[in-house]
């Protein structure tokens, strides 16, 4: 399955990318793509626990099983207003 | 319940939001609320706030807080104007506007709205030093 994976805010420079891509195994869940993130770019995961994670539109648990083509978003704390 | 949501470039137009205001013969309570940017962020002078949105993201999460708002309180309506981009200081970046039959509502449901929009609408703000 393939899924993309879209950093927001200071995220993009920690990640040095806006985006990228992974290939990964059916029954994937959100947690196991964390983990290969977090060593691909290892300044992101220092932001794990503040971290919100969407997949589409929606915020997900790390429990959430992904599907072909899930867009998934991370980024810090949101500060609108 | 109406809702409008407009997240924009453009600087917000408070006298034609005025203008195209509407309320039922039974609304008692309209109020507003303008946040507009500070001098100092974290004791530091600036000239400007670049807000960043998840735009597909935001529309979402607001139209799933009106949805929750509706059950809450008898409000009739409320139109959202949030700025993205660049805004100066002094410059106002939000605009919130609840229409309900009593001022309890209203202002519990507004102060409510921009509790949970900076908990879950995904707008980022990066200082632009002065």
């Amino acid at each position: 399955m393939h899924i993309s994976i879209h950093f927001y805010s200071y995220f993009k420079d920690l990640a040095g990318c806006a985006e990228t891509s992974e290939d990964i195994l059916e029954g994937s869940r959100l947690a196991d793509v964390l983990k290969t993130i977090f060593r691909r770019f290892p300044k992101l995961a220092a932001m794990e626990k503040s971290m919100l994670v969407a997949v589409g539109v929606d915020y997900q648990p790390r429990d959430y099983i992904l599907k072909n083509g899930d867009e998934i978003s991370l980024f810090p704390p949101v500060q609108g207003g | 319940m109406k809702h409008q949501l407009t997240i924009t470039t453009e600087p917000i137009d408070e006298p034609a939001l005025l203008r195209e205001r509407r309320a039922s013969a039974g609304m008692g309570a309209v109020i507003y609320f303008l946040g507009v940017v500070r001098e100092t962020e974290d004791e530091k002078k600036i000239a400007a706030i670049e807000y960043e949105a998840f735009q597909k993201m935001v529309e979402h999460q607001f139209h799933l807080l009106f949805g929750q708002m509706e059950k809450r309180w008898p409000i009739e309506s409320v139109r959202l104007v949030h700025r993205v981009g660049l805004v100066k200081v002094n410059e106002p970046s939000l605009w919130v506007e609840v229409i309900a039959p009593h001022r309890g509502e209203a202002f519990a449901a507004c102060q409510w709205l921009i509790g949970e929009m900076k908990r879950v609408v995904p707008i980022w703000k990066k200082p632009v030093p002065a």
